[in-house]
């Protein structure tokens, strides 16, 4: 508690003499400013997809917000082991709970843009191909971290607990996600081949414009995450105050 | 968990649960009641689609062979849909009654003084074994009467036999853990399916895996192995992880 | 060796404690709820053959005080030292060698009274055959009922049972919440011999209560809410 509160005043005097780290967050801005541009402008219509190849152009949108949904979600548990293991306190409990927020959202935003990519390339909103199986039981896992934690009323130790051991436990399915079930022979059948994005056969302007977006949103994410946490910090002030 | 003598502890109280059990059959009820009211409601869908199937028969010239009708009543389903489905059975009669084994103990307030005499690791084992015997049971009871009903068959006997162990073993896993963690939540029911079915679902996408296996034409011994053990190490590192984070949801 | 061990080989009768020192010592206790602070800052000792009384208005933590003392809560801030025989026990070792009766624990009602006490006894490690099942049963003033399921039982015969699984490996600590809840006045002087003969051979009692006359029994007391 002692140091949480520290912390909450220095970030308080901080935001007082003006925005931290105001240079990346620029950067930041600028970066999404470039992907946004040049997904339109910069890169032309991709080979082998529908309307002139123009539906490829929601790629750099949407592959670096689902590799971002897996990618935060061992962020997250990475926190919860954290918790359990080293720092027991709120701040670690916190940035756990924020990384499983964000997570849940980039996680919707893949699924709309995937599926929105789904229906004018294969003319179905939802196919039942593994990579969106993958990502609705990744949504339901996020669905259910937040739902314990919502769950879990009164004590937040406890609360702090059980989510961090809900996180760990829900990480062998994540793990089977990524590395057991793209190699399962049942599955590969199913799995319609154009899906998988070669990075040797897309051209310099793809990779022009898909790099710098997963560094913008990447860094959209530690700006997100720094706001949730700081939204944290004045619940538990307030919480205090009163 | 060094402490000699965790696994007498875990006995012991996996003997007073199903000494408990066998006097107020809370558990084995709700999952058996649950598991048979399921199979009977798949039997009458399966009634329907027999129904569905076997207008035409009557229009049929004499004579019906014994083969076309048995393929009639048993509705042409692949296998390993057939195992799926008695597999998301034999999930929610689990998830209907295997919850009772910490929710019971939260609920009565007798977990302090199991806390008092007893090691978080020994809780766990002794929890988790009494939810696979009890699984195991409903599983040697459902299957064979859902086979005779589907008509599934059970490929290899031995890889049959495996698959179902594998599966019990992952699947009564995931209900302990899952029943601890809804049990300290101080949220009964509903909260104990809505956070434990995810977890369930790349379980019941291995499964299917492990089935395409076990009713390949020619099934190899890499594959099979492959397979089954996909399904198994799914189950032991379920397992292994919540044996290890028990503690943190024991403790206060 | 460890405790269970001794436990198991020294034969030793219920309610009979070892002559070991021991301590327990709340270093600078504090616990927060939710945000919101029960009690801070508590300090007391208390040593063999010494009686501790917790009291304090409703809702000042007393409760709340022996839980984190038993092991089964743990301090937001401080810690609770327990020293016995030169050796320091950890919350966990701390458990297995206590007694404690409160409103918050509860023994298993679809048992009977004796399975009860056998479970707990094997989980403790300790032997407990017909004649000392019956010894323990009627020390606490339940001869002849332990062959009831508790769910059958009245709250005082509940409370009467705590006693019996406090007792069982004659632990050196004893920590009773509300001694005497739902007791008549035979089971009162039952509390009252127990806590004296615990006193005398060399074992530690905290008590939380609000009864005067359970006051009385404690060498210090330590009330809990007045800062507030």
């Amino acid at each position: 508690m002692a140091t949480s509160s520290r912390q909450i005043d220095s970030q308080t005097t901080r935001a007082a003499t003006g925005v931290p780290g105001l240079w990346w967050k620029s950067a930041t801005v600028i970066i999404i400013a470039y992907v946004i541009y040049g997904a339109f402008f910069i890169a032309g219509g991709a080979v082998n997809f529908a309307g002139n190849g123009n539906i490829g152009r929601i790629i750099f949108f949407h592959v670096p917000v689902a590799v971002l949904s897996s990618v935060v979600y061992f962020v997250g548990a990475v926190y919860a082991f954290h918790y359990l293991t080293r720092h027991p306190d709120m701040e670690t409990d916190a940035k756990s709970a924020a990384a499983m927020e964000l997570g849940f959202m980039f996680c919707i935003l893949a699924t709309v843009t995937g599926s929105v990519f789904a229906a004018a390339q294969w003319g179905s909103y939802w196919n039942w191909d593994p990579r969106e199986t993958s990502i609705v039981i990744m949504l339901l896992l996020y669905a259910a971290y937040l739902l314990l934690r919502g769950a879990t009323g009164e004590d937040p130790v406890r609360r702090a607990r059980l989510s961090a051991v809900y996180a760990l436990v829900a990480l062998v399915p994540g793990l089977f996600l990524i590395w057991v079930m793209p190699r399962l022979p049942a599955l590969q059948s199913l799995h319609p081949p154009d899906t998988i994005i070669r990075m040797d056969r897309t051209s310099g302007t793809y990779k022009m414009v898909l790099y710098p977006s997963f560094l913008g949103f990447t860094m959209l994410f530690i700006w997100l995450f720094q706001m949730r946490l700081r939204c944290y910090h004045l619940c538990a002030r307030r919480s205090r105050e009163l | 968990m060094s402490r000699p003598g965790w696994a007498a502890d875990a006995f012991a109280l996996l003997e007073k649960d199903f000494r408990a059990e066998l006097r107020t059959r809370v558990a084995m009820s709700a999952v058996g009641v649950f598991a048979f009211a399921a199979l009977l409601l798949i039997a009458l869908a399966m009634a329907t689609l027999k129904d569905a199937r076997s207008a035409p028969l009557l229009k049929l010239p004499d004579p019906v062979s014994l083969d076309l009708l048995s393929r009639l009543s048993h509705p042409a389903w692949d296998p390993i849909s057939k195992l799926g489905l008695l597999w998301v059975l034999l999930c929610f009669s689990a998830f209907a009654g295997l919850s009772h084994s910490f929710l019971h103990e939260e609920e009565s307030g007798t977990t302090t003084a199991l806390r008092l005499t007893m090691r978080s690791g020994s809780v766990f084992a002794g929890k988790y074994l009494f939810n696979l015997i009890l699984l195991v049971l409903v599983a040697l009871i459902i299957t064979p009467v859902y086979m005779v009903l589907t008509g599934m068959e059970s490929g290899s006997p031995l890889v049959f036999l495996c698959v179902m162990v594998c599966g019990c073993v992952g699947l009564s896993a995931v209900a302990t853990i899952v029943a601890a963690l809804a049990a300290k939540a101080h949220s009964s029911g509903a909260l104990y399916g809505a956070i434990g079915l995810p977890l369930l679902v790349v379980f019941l996408l291995m499964l299917l895996n492990a089935g395409s296996a076990l009713y390949a034409p020619e099934p190899g011994l890499i594959a099979t192995v492959r397979a089954v053990g996909g399904l198994l190490s799914y189950g032991i590192l379920i397992l292994a992880v919540s044996a290890l984070t028990f503690q943190f949801v024991w403790e206060e | 060796m460890s405790l269970a061990e001794r436990q198991v080989n020294e034969v030793v009768k219920p309610g009979q404690c070892p002559p070991v020192p021991c301590t327990l010592a709340a270093v600078d206790l504090g616990r927060v709820f939710g945000g919101r602070e029960v009690f801070s800052h508590i300090a007391f000792q208390v040593g063999s053959g010494q009686v501790h009384v917790v009291t304090g208005p409703n809702g000042s933590g007393k409760s709340t005080l022996l839980r984190i003392a038993a092991g089964l809560l743990s301090p937001s801030a401080g810690r609770v030292d327990v020293v016995w025989n030169g050796r320091s026990l950890d919350g966990v070792d701390r458990r297995e060698c206590l007694g404690y009766v409160a409103p918050d624990l509860t023994l298993y009602r679809e048992l009977t009274g004796a399975e009860n006490l056998r479970f707990f006894a094997r989980l403790r490690g300790v032997a407990m055959d017909r004649p000392a099942l019956v010894h323990i049963l009627s020390e606490v003033g339940l001869k002849g009922r332990g062959r009831d399921l508790v769910g059958t039982y009245s709250s005082g015969m509940r409370q009467r049972l705590k006693y019996a699984f406090a007792l069982l490996g004659s632990p050196v600590i004893l920590l009773l919440d509300e001694p005497t809840a739902n007791l008549d006045a035979e089971g009162i002087a039952m509390v009252e011999r127990l806590v004296a003969a615990h006193r005398m051979q060399g074992g530690l009692t905290v008590i939380g209560t609000n009864e005067p006359r359970e006051v009385g029994w404690g060498d210090a007391v330590t009330c809990l809410g007045v800062g507030n």
